[in-house]
């Protein structure tokens, strides 16, 4: 793990970019990367995280925490197709689950496929890389409605204004899959969760109107998913910020499970706004005591949030330090905060409500977060990420430490991406 | 006049609407001349993954009916030790597994016993009902019909759980003190470590693993095990001269002494000086005080036998052997057990011919038993043998032994 950390340090410390046009064989282009003739690249990637954690009160974590390492590739096959392969390595050294592996077409703007493992069109900042995000973890939404990773094809494209991406997938993402181990009887088949249908149409809306033209860059989107969910303990649950404990346990689902989303991103100059509000319900066919159905589980989060580049650089998808620390300047300096929450309950919200899993009405359960975070890009491939986090739980029974309503904890990570 | 009339009788019948109907009580929940009628309701899926994993105390949703009235969202799990059962689980019902602050009749909880080792269906209910007779503190039991989503799943017994409420039933209150804030243990069998009462170490460890706190949960170690594992250095590191003194401040002695004279005459062959060691009680330390109390539980392998021997591991476990070698004890059990054949002689047949009686039908209708009629008959007739053969052993033993003059009928 060391040996890792020391030559990503040495490799992104002492790198300076180089133009990898009109080149061929090895170059550095931000990375490794091997040129093997016009349009056919092999890019070579690695990311790691290294988390210090202290928590207030102590709840039953370590302090170190090896939070991501991954090795990849990326680059392009002609100037049709582009791919990307990456997988996790575990702390031992050995190679964990895949993630990203796909390979994407996109000759025309109108209409590109992209077929593979990749993440579901569904949640701004679950579609952001694990090393691009403002703070160090994801809203409680975006980790848990949002359904991540899965196999499957999507259409996706530009039309006018408005992009669009349509997809079907095996299952319903990493997120969304099976955690609990099914029960089936003799004779029944092991049934799956999915496949799933996803959709997501974004747009600059204020483009085509008569605003300011720093409004101009907002970026709006709705997205929609659905899939089939089996009968059992199969429903999303509520985890907490560290994800090791429920705030809700799953209930006993069947029938649909559908996602609701709308998003906003507006990155003016230094500054950064973004916003999230989506909503799970999941069927409960046939699942009361006496086999009758219940109302929807439904899952709401929301998060809002906003970050200022403190050294001035401007706030889009690839912040590059305008004075980077080896190069005689400090890096760039972000500050941000964000707030949100996520609540599970059911539809049904009148009558006695109780905890248990065939329950309506449910009794609701919310965990409320502060975010509030400084990073320091040293260069375009190392940060230092300091995050105070401040958690709430409605329900304090059913809190990380039972009795316990409120939770501080502060983090620093070390990451290294290029 | 008139007008006073009409306006009195309008009162009279708003009185009269107003007054609830009689409200029932956990005693005629345990009622033990009534063969009740429980009713589950839980979902199919459900009912089909307890009795599949059976051996797991994995909660599960359901409705209770009783008597009319409907308790929802209750937990409940199979349950239980040997009497594990898939085709016919033990059940613990909770009442407030799902809801705090939810209870039925006063009650959090009860247990379903699915009457699996006892043949003849009473030995449990006779049993618990003869310790309460013996003021030994014991649950209050009777029997019922169990239906499960509308079938009949079988005959069980209806069982109070030992809890803090059934503390406060039975330790009563000081003023307005209800006396069920004390530490409540059950005895947690350790398969393949009998342990006989000797002393494990200063570490809790060890007695934490034996004694499963039921109440106090939060409160620390120190607190919680503390005191047994002193109890348990003090029983066996005390000399007689000093060990009433010393070790009955931890322990009602008297009591032990009565609890033990008792269980060894419904010769329970699986109790506190059981084959393989300590099994089956609950041990309670009364609020305020460092005093230790036994609870019968779990009495369902007694009346092995009517010539069960009256002194039976009586020199295994260290506690008992330490006590019974005061004379003023090993005096007391002998006397507990001429009392407990004077009490049983004009009331255990009797009691048990009526219960056998009362779950006749009940009994021969449960299909999913796991042993026939005939076997439950050849069992109901042993156990009515029993009583009668009980009385003139033990009348016999303990004359022979204290050295008075034997009854007629002895061999």
């Amino acid at each position: 793990m060391r040996k890792i950390l020391w030559t990503a340090l040495i490799l992104a410390a002492g790198a300076t970019s180089a133009g990898a046009q009109d080149r061929r064989g090895l170059v550095w282009d931000d990375r490794p990367t091997i040129v093997f003739g016009k349009d056919v690249t092999l890019g070579i990637r690695g990311k790691l995280q290294l988390d210090w954690r202290q928590f207030d009160p102590q709840i039953d974590e370590d302090t170190f925490d090896f939070r991501a390492a991954r090795v990849g590739l990326k680059g392009d096959l002609t100037k049709h197709f582009d791919y990307e392969i990456e997988r996790a390595v575990e702390q031992e050294g050995r190679f964990g689950e895949w993630k990203d592996v796909y390979l994407n077409w996109s000759t025309f703007d109108v209409l590109r496929v992209k077929a593979g493992r990749f993440k579901l069109p569904f949640g701004l900042e679950q579609n952001t890389g694990v090393t691009d995000l403002d703070f160090a973890y994801r809203s409680l939404a975006s980790s848990t409605i949002a359904p991540g990773r899965d196999r499957g094809v999507m259409l996706y494209g530009e039309l006018g204004r408005l992009d669009y991406e349509l997809g079907v997938f095996d299952d319903d993402g990493d997120n969304g899959e099976l955690k609990e181990p099914q029960f089936v009887e003799e004779g029944e088949d092991l049934k799956g969760v999915g496949p799933s249908f996803a959709a997501r149409l974004t747009g600059d809306l204020f483009r085509a109107l008569p605003v300011p033209d720093k409004l101009k860059s907002a970026n709006f989107g709705i997205a929609y998913t659905n899939a089939s969910v089996p009968e059992g303990l199969n429903s999303l649950r509520g985890q907490s910020v560290w994800g090791t404990e429920d705030f809700f346990e799953p209930v006993y689902v069947n029938g649909r499970r559908q996602r609701f989303g709308a998003q906003f991103d507006w990155t003016p100059g230094p500054t950064g706004l973004k916003a999230e509000w989506m909503q799970s319900r999941e069927q409960r066919l046939g699942q009361s005591n006496r086999n009758e159905d219940l109302s929807d589980f439904v899952g709401t989060g929301w998060y809002v949030s906003g970050t200022w580049f403190v050294t001035g650089e401007d706030k889009d998808d690839n912040v590059n330090p305008r004075n980077p620390i080896f190069q005689g300047g400090i890096g760039a300096i972000e500050l941000g905060a964000r707030y949100d929450e996520l609540e599970f309950s059911s539809a049904t919200k009148t009558g006695t409500a109780f905890t248990n899993p065939r329950a309506d009405p449910l009794l609701a359960n919310t965990d409320r977060v502060w975010t509030f975070g400084v990073n320091w890009m040293l260069n375009r491939w190392v940060r230092v990420i300091t995050n105070a986090i401040h958690e709430e739980f409605a329900d304090a029974s059913r809190s990380p430490d039972p009795g316990i309503s409120s939770f501080w904890s502060g983090l620093l990570r070390l990451q290294v991406a290029f | 006049m008139r007008l006073l009339r009409r306006c009195a009788l309008a009162v009279a019948v708003a009185v009269c609407a107003a007054v609830p109907a009689a409200a029932q009580t956990s005693d005629e929940f345990f009622n033990p001349d009534v063969i009740q009628r429980v009713e589950l309701w839980m979902n199919a899926a459900d009912w089909s993954k307890l009795k599949a994993a059976f051996q797991e105390n994995t909660y599960y949703p359901a409705d209770v009916v009783w008597n009319g009235q409907t308790v929802r969202n209750v937990g409940i799990r199979s349950r239980g030790l040997g009497s594990r059962s898939g085709t016919k689980p033990g059940l613990r019902v909770d009442f407030d597994r799902y809801s705090s602050s939810q209870t039925f009749l006063g009650l959090k909880s009860f247990v379903l016993d699915n009457l699996t080792q006892d043949l003849s269906g009473v030995k449990e209910t006779v049993a618990m009902r003869f310790f309460a007779r013996m003021g030994i503190p014991a649950p209050r039991e009777t029997h019922t019909r169990l239906y499960v989503n509308g079938a009949y799943a079988g005959l069980y017994a209806l069982v109070e759980s030992v809890d803090k409420t059934m503390m406060g039933r039975v330790f009563g209150s000081i003023g307005d003190d209800v006396q069920n804030d004390g530490y409540l243990f059950e005895y947690n069998y350790v398969i393949g470590s009998p342990w006989r009462f000797g002393y494990e170490g200063a570490n809790l460890d060890a007695y934490k693993q034996r004694f499963d706190i039921k109440t106090n949960e939060s409160k620390s170690d120190s607190t919680i095990w503390g005191p047994i594992e002193e109890l348990v250095r003090l029983v066996n590191t005390t000399a007689s001269a000093s060990f009433e003194q010393t070790v009955g401040a931890a322990i009602d002695l008297a009591a032990f002494v009565r609890y033990l004279a008792v269980q060894n005459f419904v010769a329970q062959n699986d109790g506190f000086n059981g084959y393989d060691g300590m099994n089956n009680f609950y041990f309670y330390r009364l609020e305020n005080s460092a005093t230790h109390v036994f609870i019968a539980w779990d009495e369902d392998n007694a009346f092995l036998s009517p010539d069960f021997n009256i002194t039976t591991r009586l020199d295994d476990n260290i506690l008992t052997r330490n006590t019974m070698q005061l004379p003023a004890f090993n005096s007391h059990y002998f006397s507990v057990m001429q009392e407990a054949a004077t009490s049983a002689s004009d009331w255990l047949q009797g009691e048990t011919q009526r219960q056998l009686l009362m779950i006749a039908d009940a009994m021969q209708a449960d299909t999913v038993k796991p042993y026939t009629n005939a076997e439950h008959a050849t069992a109901r007739d042993t156990m009515l043998a029993f009583g009668p053969a009980r009385v003139t052993f033990v009348r016999c033993e303990v004359a022979k032994t204290v050295g008075t003059t034997r009854p007629a009928g002895c061999q």
